[in-house]
């Protein structure tokens, strides 16, 4: 099982992210999938539960936050690191999710777009090691 | 074009009654006011005033609509345009600075439907209020509440704009900058020295964007009230450390050493502890957007009796004296600025910062044993008495 490639998920609704996101991340030995809006981010999930989420938060359909809170609720999910990647200041974006919930936000990291390359491999590669431990 | 009707007075006057500002008078009053109105019809497109000129008449919508305009002009050179800030429907009134100083319109208005509307005038109301003050209470009461909710209304329109406008501005400034990122970091393949050149510059002016576009929003954001509501205990020497983490990236891309000088404890303080960060972390960032390559900036922060004082020292050319007066000023840049990017956002953004703390922020160049300048001086004074708003409702309890 030590050859197995992490599996991450990116999810942004803006196409040009999308694709610098995916290309800083093909650098390294992950396996990689994305989805537009949190819907289809849901339908990849249950398809395939990625070891990672890279999620964007205002996005049509369902916004990040709606990603959330439905996979903070159901517990197969509960458990995939999300790191949120968004130009929604970190502050703002807490206090929403607390309001809309009661809760506070489960993520395991918040990085305010636009990241440099270095910083985001970094991170990426710290989450996915807690992961494996 | 306009037709004029004569309508008998008590018509006229129950209609007056209809309109907001005159619900409350009482039927002399109105059949008085009366005397003074005239009915108007007008087609679509039809001006009924213009921002700026002498406002010397009121007007009550009977039917139809009326759309509020204002003149904007972006820099001095630019075209003015008209936009609508609002409507105005049947009850309503169009041109309520008739009654109030400068009497001048503050708006111009124009019928996007046909409209039947009663014209006051102006001189002739004004008067009458004047010799009938119970009526002229009445009056004025609709009118301030009026002015309130049109005041309340812009402030949200204004907020909800912006908050748009910076999302849609950032996100495709977000967009360029990952890409010009992974470009830069050779995730897109090899670029040779050049091309690496520009692609670096780029990142510089459009990160500079993006920080400006930031700036603007939280500028408009900015009100005293609004800042002192987020007043809190806090240490100032985490604030300072916060601060030097959002410095650290360009003062070792600029190879400038910043120095810090801080007591070794620091007792608490009331502030805006987010607002405070952005004041030093502006301070900081204006230092070093002037000080030459390998020279040192120095924070130092220290309690005096009364107040905490915060001072950002630079060993860069200083500001010219016919400038010091103004660099407070949103958007100015000093004239020695030279090729340093960004518009001078950031300390007009930390004065109005430390104003909402009842504090103060001083600027001086520094000078060497020769007489020349070494270097700039910023020094921020926040009192120590300042009351968090719970201390400020057990006051009053």
């Amino acid at each position: 099982m030590s050859e197995r490639k992490p599996y991450i998920l990116v999810v942004d609704d803006d196409p040009d992210i999308l694709d610098g996101i995916l290309m800083i991340l093909e650098s390294q030995p992950y396996r990689l999938g994305f989805a537009r809006d949190g819907k289809q981010c849901m339908e990849s999930i249950a398809k395939d539960i990625p070891d990672l989420l890279i999620l964007d938060l205002l996005m049509p359909r369902m916004d990040g936050w709606g990603v959330i809170r439905e996979m903070r609720s159901e517990p197969r999910f509960s458990r995939v690191p999300i790191m949120v990647l968004t130009t929604v200041i970190e502050d703002a974006s807490r206090r929403r999710y607390e309001l809309e919930t009661g809760m506070s936000m489960d993520v395991q990291d918040y990085v305010q777009k636009p990241t440099k390359p270095v910083d985001l491999l970094k991170r990426v590669e710290k989450l996915l090691a807690k992961v494996h431990v | 074009m306009s037709d004029v009707s004569i309508q008998p007075l008590t018509i006229l006057a129950e209609r007056l009654r209809r309109s907001e500002v005159f619900s409350d008078l009482e039927e002399e009053d109105l059949v008085a006011i009366a005397e003074f109105c005239r009915e108007e019809n007008h087609r679509e497109d039809d001006i009924i005033m213009v921002e700026d000129e002498l406002a010397d008449t009121l007007f009550i919508v009977e039917r139809g609509k009326l759309a509020l305009e204002k003149k904007i002009q972006i820099g001095r050179h630019s075209t003015p345009r008209n936009a609508t800030i609002g409507y105005v429907g049947p009850g309503k009134i169009a041109g309520f600075s008739t009654l109030a100083w400068p009497q001048t319109y503050s708006t111009s208005v124009v019928c996007v439907e046909p409209s039947r509307l009663i014209a006051v005038d102006g001189q002739a109301l004004r008067q009458y209020l004047d010799t009938h003050p119970r009526a002229g209470l009445l009056v004025m009461n609709h009118l301030a509440t009026l002015i309130s909710y049109r005041y309340r209304q812009s402030i949200n329109t204004l907020t909800y704009f912006l908050s748009i406008v910076s999302h849609e501005l950032r996100s495709p400034l977000a967009a360029i900058e990952n890409y010009l990122q992974t470009m830069d970091g050779g995730y897109a393949g090899d670029l040779n020295e050049k091309q690496k050149r520009m692609v670096q510059r780029c990142i510089l002016r459009v990160a500079d964007l993006r920080i400006l576009i930031g700036d603007v929003v939280d500028l408009a954001r900015m009100r005293p009230e609004q800042i002192q509501t987020d007043f809190e205990w806090f240490d100032p020497s985490e604030v300072s450390a916060e601060s030097l983490e959002d410095t650290r990236l360009t003062a070792a891309e600029k190879d400038i050493h910043i120095k810090i000088e801080l007591p070794s404890r620091f007792e608490p303080i009331v502030g805006a502890r987010r607002r405070m960060r952005q004041v030093i972390t502006n301070l900081v960032n204006n230092a070093m957007k002037f000080a030459p390559a390998g020279s040192q900036v120095t924070l130092s922060m220290r309690y005096e009796p009364e107040a905490l004082i915060i001072e950002v020292l630079d060993e860069g050319a200083g500001i010219p004296p016919d400038d010091l007066p103004h660099i407070f000023t949103d958007f100015y840049r000093a004239s020695n600025v030279g090729d340093a990017v960004g518009l001078g956002l950031g300390l007009s953004i930390a004065k109005k910062i430390v104003d909402a703390h009842e504090g103060d922020i001083l600027v001086k160049n520094l000078k060497d044993e020769n007489g020349d300048i070494s270097g700039t001086a910023f020094t921020v004074i926040i009192p120590r008495d300042l009351k968090t708003p719970e201390m400020r409702r057990r006051e009053w309890m």
